[in-house]
């Protein structure tokens, strides 16, 4: 008995304590009224959407939210806690990698008696956190406590293809909860930002170290983003191979198997060096080091300096060890590879064919379907060419998204979902090589060469030139280029 | 004529046609046989586990002591049995002959008594179009006779072979059908069928049959021929133009014509393909068949050719025409870099210290189920549009591993395609054999084709043969390693 009544208590105490300081009163709600564009119709956009999310206001009179709650924002509206007027706000700074956002508003009465919220550390796992904010399913705000289940790297799905340090908790984190402030001892320790389909319980937020990095990032004025090692480095647990290293069984040494193409790792690395210690934390051969009493992946601390900073290694080399600096940067030579927001897709019209870069977002347009050889050219360009076939690697390969129907290009069996390899001769490596490879050309016929089964397609030159105005016209289209 | 009178002439009329239906049906049924086919269904994710399953299909009886049946099921086959009349007694069977690429296998039986009371049919030479075909076969006992609807002449791949063909296609409602049921036309087999998709019953011709058997028969069959260059329909005014074509707009332009060892290529890219053996091509690729009308010009690789023989190609190349001989290729399996089929053994594999190692082959692929294409590891099923070299003929894969103390660390590797052991190349698992004997510095090191995936591994190589038999052990396989027919 006595002790129910003291959990009671204690419930209560905790209860009072968030009420006492209020840190709800810095909680706001974001109206997001967007509108992403049509990557097979580059020139076209879906239809507004409207979406909730949360934000939290921060030093300097910010907001602070996930870059998801307010990606191809048209308008955002915020409203105080309680109060049920909205203001205009726009995006001061946005990291799309981490899922972070930093907002403005417009009225700068708006953040009048309101506190900024203050970061906290990492929480400890099986910690208690309260996560805080306007999900869906009602008007007000809304507080779910939980405890916090583990810490590790995991992907952040608003990139879709970069992976960082997230914390995982049972509290409830619903659409909505997007933006707000994860709370412990009045203190964000974290934003809420995902959860993963099929797992229950199951909520993930970013942790004071991402955001720090975040904040220290745009100090600058201008967003950077979170660098990143350039190595393959892969767990050596193999006692042949530790061995044949010069290496024991003492569970410290990772081991480098593969680089970028390009990257500084190739310059100051080799293949089978072993990666020993990264900023003084010991690397297991698993490949993790212990960070702040969690083994996360060794990738954390090669994510912790400025894109352009160092982290300085112990390597093992030759059965030797050795002290290197890397240089970590930020690389986005995979940027089409993952989603993009915010800036519309390029695209070139001529002679109603549509030209546009091969992405990820594109790819999404041909549905579920890639067993065809076409499709499988365009996967294999955009995931696999630059890791096996760097030599032969395209900046940005080019896809003929679609073909606008007109009497110049009538009789073209190939209109689109096809990979441009040449255009009169020229090859494409980027959208910027295709309006010169046209214009330029003084030849009674345009020959568009793809991938794949190699087919090619002509056009008659004098009649395509002339017919891109008119395709315009027809189909409404404001411009016949976006580069 | 009184009603009574009338009554009665319609019932004889009625009689006298179910009387013939019944003479027809009876005919059928001393043709038409049984044929229950057990055979091996590898489970290419364990390659030394040989499962086997039971199908029945049917069988025509075509000659003296001969059943004319499709291939499909027969090439791994460890068991035939024949039934005549649709029940009763079984009798043992044996395949004289199977083409996997036709399709068409020939079955007999040792047992006279077999043989007794059935008729060899006949396979027409001709099979106009009509509005509807007979489709017989038996079924749970009982002699089944349906109509079915004609859809049209179509040229596709074969069920299990690349190399087009003539197709009869059938628009059905039936069931269960595909299993090498006889289709009948004016008293005649129109052909057998071979699969069935939605309401489309595909069916091999009786003429085509009628070829390959002939040819079979005299001893000068060399399998199927086909068109190894890809073309694209002339249907663009300004590409033939482009390519300064005279003359009225038609042909297909060739774009790509692949290398093959030995052979010195008698096309080009950017060839317009005028005419093949005498039959004008259209823009759209087609010829007009005095047979069957408007048909696919892939169809000449195989009316009345065989692998090795010549067709004759007119083509447009640098403003005139210009006449070559085509010799045509034989389709056959591990011409590709991942053969579609594998039939001739059972699948190869490699066990080396828990690693398994298999030929990278399309039936592997479609152990991941109906849905393969979107299910099975999208890089594998990549190498499918690549063409072997002479260097890389084919491709070997870690397929998976079995967890052993010596590949510790390994566990998780799997799908990955071996480039070098010990520094040789690998193409084939005689090479993986061959490359194991040479183990340097004491490591077995095995280097995967270059990308952002796992590169290298070791293994320990003194006590690699040790842990291999370790492991046959304890994961109770048969041998380390089948190669070949072994």
């Amino acid at each position: 008995m006595f002790s129910k009544t003291l959990v009671v208590a204690l419930a209560c105490l905790a209860a009072f304590a968030v009420n006492a300081s209020s840190p709800e009163r810095s909680v706001v709600q974001i109206l997001t009224f967007s509108q992403a564009p049509l990557f097979d119709a580059p020139w076209r956009f879906e239809t507004v959407r409207r979406a909730g999310g949360s934000g939290f206001v921060i030093k300097g009179r910010r907001i602070m939210t996930n870059a998801h709650v307010v990606a191809w924002a048209k308008q955002i509206l915020v409203r105080r806690y309680q109060d049920p007027r909205p203001y205009q706000a726009r995006v001061a700074y946005v990291g799309h990698d981490c899922d972070l956002a930093i907002l403005e508003v417009e009225d700068p009465t708006f953040f009048d008696g309101l506190e900024p919220l203050d970061f906290g550390e990492l929480p400890a796992v099986r910690s208690t956190v309260v996560t805080c904010g306007y999900p869906a399913g009602g008007e007000q705000i809304s507080f779910t406590r939980g405890v916090v289940s583990r810490i590790e790297i995991q992907n952040y799905v608003h990139s879709g293809n970069r992976s960082l340090l997230a914390v995982q908790t049972d509290a409830a984190i619903n659409p909505g909860n997007s933006g707000g402030p994860v709370l412990q001892d009045d203190k964000v320790v974290g934003v809420a930002f995902q959860g993963v389909p099929g797992l229950e319980n199951a909520g993930f937020f970013i942790p004071p170290e991402v955001i720090r990095h975040f904040l220290k990032d745009v100090d600058d004025g201008k967003y950077h983003g979170f660098p990143e090692a350039g190595i393959n480095l892969v767990p050596l647990q193999n006692p042949a191979y530790r061995r044949y290293l010069g290496l024991g069984d003492e569970g410290v040494g990772a081991r480098i198997d593969g680089f970028r193409a390009g990257s500084p790792a190739e310059k100051v690395l080799k293949k089978d060096d072993v990666l020993m210690e990264a900023d003084g934390m010991p690397v297991g051969s698993d490949g993790t080091v212990l960070y702040r009493d969690n083994r996360v992946s060794a990738a954390t601390v090669f994510q912790t300096p400025q894109s352009g900073e160092s982290v300085k290694l112990k390597v093992w080399r030759d059965k030797q060890p050795i002290e290197v600096e890397l240089p970590v940067l930020v690389f986005e030579g995979d940027r089409l590879a993952g989603n993009q927001h915010d800036t519309p897709p390029r695209y070139f019209l001529y002679g109603g064919l549509v030209f546009t870069p091969l992405s990820a977002d594109y790819l999404r347009t041909l549905g579920r379907e890639r067993a065809d050889s076409s499709s499988s050219s365009m996967y294999y360009e955009l995931y696999y060419r630059r890791g096996e076939d760097p030599e032969k690697l395209r900046t940005e390969p080019v896809v003929l998204a679609t073909t606008l129907a007109h009497p110049v290009n009538a009789n073209l069996r190939v209109r689109g979902r096809a990979l441009v390899d040449k255009i009169n001769g020229v090859r494409i490596n980027s959208l910027d090589d295709v309006p010169g490879a046209l214009e330029k050309n003084t030849d009674g016929q345009h020959v568009i060469e793809f991938l794949g089964q190699g087919g090619f397609e002509t056009l008659d030159r004098e009649a395509a030139a002339a017919a891109t105005q008119q395709v315009l016209q027809t189909y409404g289209i404001s411009s016949d280029r976006r580069l | 004529m009184n009603s009574i009178a009338r009554l009665w002439l319609g019932f004889t009329a009625l009689m006298i046609g179910f009387l013939s239906v019944q003479a027809a049906e009876q005919k059928w049924e001393k043709s038409v046989v049984t044929v229950e086919v057990t055979y091996k269904d590898f489970d290419f994710f364990q390659p030394w586990t040989t499962p086997t399953r039971s199908i029945r299909k049917h069988g025509l009886v075509v000659g003296e002591r001969e059943i004319l049946t499709t291939a499909q099921h027969l090439p791994t086959e460890t068991l035939i049995r024949l039934q005549k009349g649709g029940r009763g007694k079984w009798y043992s069977g044996k395949v004289t002959w199977l083409d996997p690429q036709a399709d068409l296998a020939l079955i007999t039986s040792e047992d006279a008594t077999f043989w007794e009371g059935l008729k060899p049919a006949e396979l027409a030479e001709v099979v106009p179009s009509a509005p509807d075909f007979t489709l017989i076969r038996w079924r749970d006992g009982n002699f089944e006779s349906r109509r079915v609807e004609f859809s049209k002449f179509s040229v596709k791949d074969g069920a299990l072979s690349y190399a087009p063909r003539l197709t009869l296609e059938l628009n059905t409602e039936l069931t269960g059908l595909g299993w090498a049921e006889p289709v009948l036309l004016d008293g005649k087999v129109a052909g057998l069928t071979t699969s069935k998709s939605g309401n489309t019953c595909n069916v091999v011709p009786a003429p085509f049959i009628r070829g390959v058997l002939e040819a079979q028969r005299a001893g000068k069959y060399r399998g199927l021929g086909y068109f190894d260059f890809t073309w694209q329909p002339g249907e663009n005014p300004t590409t033939l133009k482009f390519l300064k074509l005279e003359g009225p707009e038609r042909g297909a332009v060739v774009i790509k014509v692949p290398k093959r060892p030995g052979v010195e290529p008698v096309l080009k890219a950017r060839d317009i393909l005028l005419e093949v053996d005498g039959f004008p091509v259209d823009v759209e690729g087609d010829y007009l068949d005095p047979d069957y009308g408007h048909l696919l010009l892939e169809n000449l690789s195989s009316r009345g050719k065989f692998a090795g023989d010549t067709v004759v190609l007119k083509v447009w190349r640098d403003g005139k025409e210009v006449t070559v001989n085509y010799v045509l290729p034989q389709a056959k399996y591990d011409d590709e870099l991942v053969p579609r089929e594998v039939f001739d053994h059972p699948p190869e594999y490699v066990v080396a210290g828990g690693l398994v190692f298999q030929q990278l082959e399309q039936p592997f692929l479609r152990g991941w189920g109906e849905d393969w294409r979107r299910r099975a590891p999208f890089r594998l099923q990549h190498y499918q549009n690549d063409q072997p070299t002479p260097e890389r003929p084919s491709l070997v894969m870690l397929s998976s591993v079995l967890p052993d103390p010596v590949n510790v660390g390994y566990q998780d590797v799997r799908m990955l395609i071996v480039d070098q052991i010990n520094g040789r190349k690998i193409a084939t698992l005689a090479d993986v054999v061959a490359a194991l004997k040479e183990p340097k510095d004491g490591v077995q090191r095995i280097q995967f084709m270059k990308g952002d995936t796992l590169q290298t591994i070791l293994l320990d190589a003194a006590t690699l043969d040790e842990a291999t038999q370790r492991v046959l052990k304890r994961y109770g396989l048969p041998a380390e390693k089948r190669l070949g027919k072994s």
